[in-house]
């Protein structure tokens, strides 16, 4: 145990702050991704034949594909273009168009439970289809999606310590960096794994404070 | 320098493995979370805390560490287990706490007029589970399983560390030598896009095979 | 307010507390085996050698085209199975990624490591160094069309300089050239990367990968004449406490690098740098 102590001591300020980077980029890109999710998944509902294919297009290619390319190709080469973004932006919006893709997907699953009277009622009210979305389909969506929301909200976490890869010092860096240094087989990942244990827990805690909230309607 | 033919053959391969023990993975992780499942929604309060700690425990701790557990801590108590059996332990444990997570969340989103129905029917409750939340929760809980499936194939990456070699390895390795970094990795991306995307379609297939009427959107 | 606090810590007991606590005391049940008998008495019981190793640190251990495993270290590690068995493919090589290596040598699971890794003495409270087997150094690689010729014109604010997470490097870049900016991969490629995309203007590396990308896959990019350090030393790694495994291995990388297996270790050493090894004492002719 007392190994332990002499690593927090020494390295403690760091797993913080790389702790705070991971906590930043994953709830600015989660925030991000659920909204982008929604506008996804709206233009696949009323967007036309068109815009539904090219939804499904653009959730089918990020969906399937590693989310390391997204992150090379915004932080490797826009700069190529002339746009030269910090580490951390490019990295979040290679997370919020992959896991807007995942969103919209679970969204898509989510609209099925949601009964067919619903819409009926809110054409026969007149209301335009934003509104709709935003007001009756929306609101429905969220509560029968909690759990797989959730569920995405933990995998976003963790995508995260792939931004090591383009130089953002998150959680799985800082313990990568110290590995290397001093050759401990184990301490800094579980170091590490108790910061995502944390943050995982408080994402946990939040969902089911959201399901309870809405679970009686 | 610039990769080759040879090059190609050695992805191919790579793409393989990664595929088949993603196969594996769900395979196992869904029997596992079939009977993880009932646990969530077990009227002891015992069985739900015990659900409520492996989904927390597996899904919080980062994979990489999952799999320095099994492969090392544990091996001390099993003896040598192959990299490519522990890597497939690895990810079914972790599959099966994100597939409880979907079942559950299609459980949950049946609605309660169901319920009651089933109830006031009198329906034993192996059969409320066989005729009515099965095929509701199986039409459900299909996109975000499939969510899941897709993500298997590509969380068999994070296995390197225990040295089991599949695409992501292999791309690096490739690259490292070659400095090639984007055409390895539009092939490795292609690669795996092929197989997520075909399990995609199996999936939908299976999806509008299982639509039910009456329900909104069976025309998506 | 009363209900929403009951609620959150209905879950108190889910705290990571607990958990980490059995994380840890796993951990240390695996990790505190006592040693019985040498690892050198189970390697040669066994009759093969498990080595760790790296597969993305060309020259020292990398895949070529095949898909196979070769390298510097690659052969050297050859070397000392044939010195163990008289055969050099009684040998079987555990790839990992490098965060890997600690683990797989703790745990026992390999006898030895190789792997373009260098002594450091932060690393060695915790992980067994032979003595090196080859001189290492950090070389400082640009564009060619970036114009930078030496060291101290990158020391200015307007410049980036990519490194890999390794300390030895850190601690160059606040030496030798404080003002310019840092930037940190975990890979060669990134830093390749960077410079080629305009993030950064130069990258430090290990004198034989830079001399091994300069011939093969960056030839526009330039070495830089000055080195970083006068010299690395490259070891193997192993468990420490094993005094007899470790004396072995010492006294093959003596032999290597001043005894009888010099000659064998000049053919491997022309193989991939291209260059006759230093010369096994100062008194003696290089090679031969």
């Amino acid at each position: 145990m007392g190994q332990y102590r002499a690593w927090l001591e020494a390295y403690g300020a760091a797993f913080l702050d790389a702790a705070a980077w991971t906590l930043g980029v994953a709830v600015a890109a989660f925030v991000c991704a659920l909204l982008w999710g929604a506008i996804l998944f709206f233009l696949r509902l009323n967007g036309g034949p068109w815009a539904a294919r090219t939804v499904d297009a653009y959730v089918q290619l990020l969906r399937n594909t590693p989310v390391l390319l997204p992150i090379y190709l915004i932080y490797f080469g826009f700069p190529l273009v002339g746009l030269l973004w910090p580490a951390s932006i490019c990295g979040g919006l290679a997370l919020v168009a992959q896991n807007g893709a995942y969103i919209c997907e679970i969204f898509r699953g989510g609209y099925k439970a949601i009964d067919r009277v619903q819409h009926d009622a809110a054409k026969s009210l007149g209301l335009m289809p934003w509104t709709a979305f935003r007001k009756v389909t929306l609101p429905q969506l969220l509560v029968y999606c909690i759990p797989a929301l959730g569920n995405q909200a933990v995998l976003l976490l963790k995508d995260t310590s792939l931004l090591s890869a383009i130089t953002v010092v998150e959680l799985t860096m800082q313990a990568k960096v110290l590995t290397e240094r001093t050759g401990a087989a184990y301490a800094p990942f579980l170091v590490a794994a108790v910061f995502y244990l944390f943050m995982v827990w408080a994402i946990e805690v939040l969902t089911r404070l959201a399901q309870r909230g809405v679970r009686w309607r | 320098m610039e990769m080759t033919a040879s090059d190609l053959w050695v992805l191919a391969q790579a793409a393989v493995i990664s595929l088949l023990m993603a196969l594996a993975a769900i395979a196992f992780g869904t029997l596992l979370a079939v009977a993880l499942t009932p646990l969530a929604f077990a009227p002891w309060a015992l069985g739900r805390a015990i659900y409520r700690l492996y989904i927390f425990v597996v899904r919080g701790t980062p994979v990489l560490l999952l799999a320095l557990l099994v492969f090392y801590a544990l091996a001390s108590f099993w003896g040598r287990i192959s990299p490519y059996a522990a890597g497939i332990v690895v990810l079914t444990l972790y599959l099966a706490a994100l597939i409880a997570e979907v079942f559950r969340g299609g459980v949950l989103a049946i609605p309660r007029p169901l319920w009651d129905c089933a109830k006031s029917l009198g329906l034993p409750r192996l059969s409320i589970l066989r005729r009515v939340v099965s095929p509701l929760v199986a039409r459900y809980a299909l996109p975000p399983y499939l969510n899941v499936c897709v993500m298997a194939v590509k969380a068999s990456s994070v296995l390197s560390i225990i040295s089991v070699w599949e695409l992501t390895l292999a791309s690096r390795e490739i690259i490292e030598r070659t400095l090639d970094v984007y055409r390895v990795l539009a092939v490795a991306a292609l690669l795996y896009f092929i197989m997520c995307f075909a399990i995609d379609r199996l999936g939908r297939n299976l999806e509008s095979r299982l639509a039910a009427r009456g329900f909104a959107g069976e025309r998506l | 307010m009363k209900q929403v606090w009951q609620k959150i810590f209905a879950h108190a007991w889910t705290t990571p507390a607990p958990l980490v606590a059995a994380l840890v005391l796993l951990f240390s049940v695996a990790a505190a085996e006592a040693q019985e008998r040498s690892r050198l008495d189970e390697v040669l019981q066994r009759g093969s050698l498990i080595v760790v190793t790296l597969g993305t640190v060309p020259p020292f251990a990398f895949k070529d085209d095949k898909g196979e495993l070769v390298g510097f270290d690659i052969d050297v590690a050859r070397l000392a199975a044939n010195a163990l068995f008289r055969d050099p493919n009684k040998i079987e090589f555990v790839i990992v990624t490098s965060d890997g290596r600690w683990p797989a040598i703790e745990s026992g699971r390999a006898d030895m490591g190789v792997g373009g890794t260098t002594v450091y003495p932060d690393r060695a409270i915790r992980v067994a160094f032979t003595r090196a087997f080859i001189d290492s150094g950090i070389s400082i690689m640009v564009a060619k069309s970036a114009g930078i010729k030496s060291l101290e014109e990158l020391n200015q604010e307007k410049y980036t300089v990519a490194n890999l997470n390794n300390p030895q490097m850190a601690d160059r870049a606040q030496m030798f050239f404080p003002k310019a900016k840092i930037i940190t991969f975990d890979t060669p490629s990134g830093e390749f990367l960077a410079v080629k995309s305009g993030r950064a203007h130069a990258l430090q590396i290990d004198t034989p990968t830079a001399d091994y990308f300069a011939a093969t896959s960056a030839t526009d990019f330039e070495v830089l004449p000055t080195l970083l350090t006068a010299s690395q030393n490259n070891g193997i790694y192993l468990k420490p406490g094993d005094f007899k495994w470790w004396l072995w291995l010492d006294t093959f990388v003596s032999e290597l690098r001043t005894g009888s297996l010099y000659p064998r270790y000049a053919e491997i050493y022309q193989k991939w740098f291209k260059k006759d090894p230093p010369p096994q004492k100062f008194y003696l002719p290089p090679a031969r």
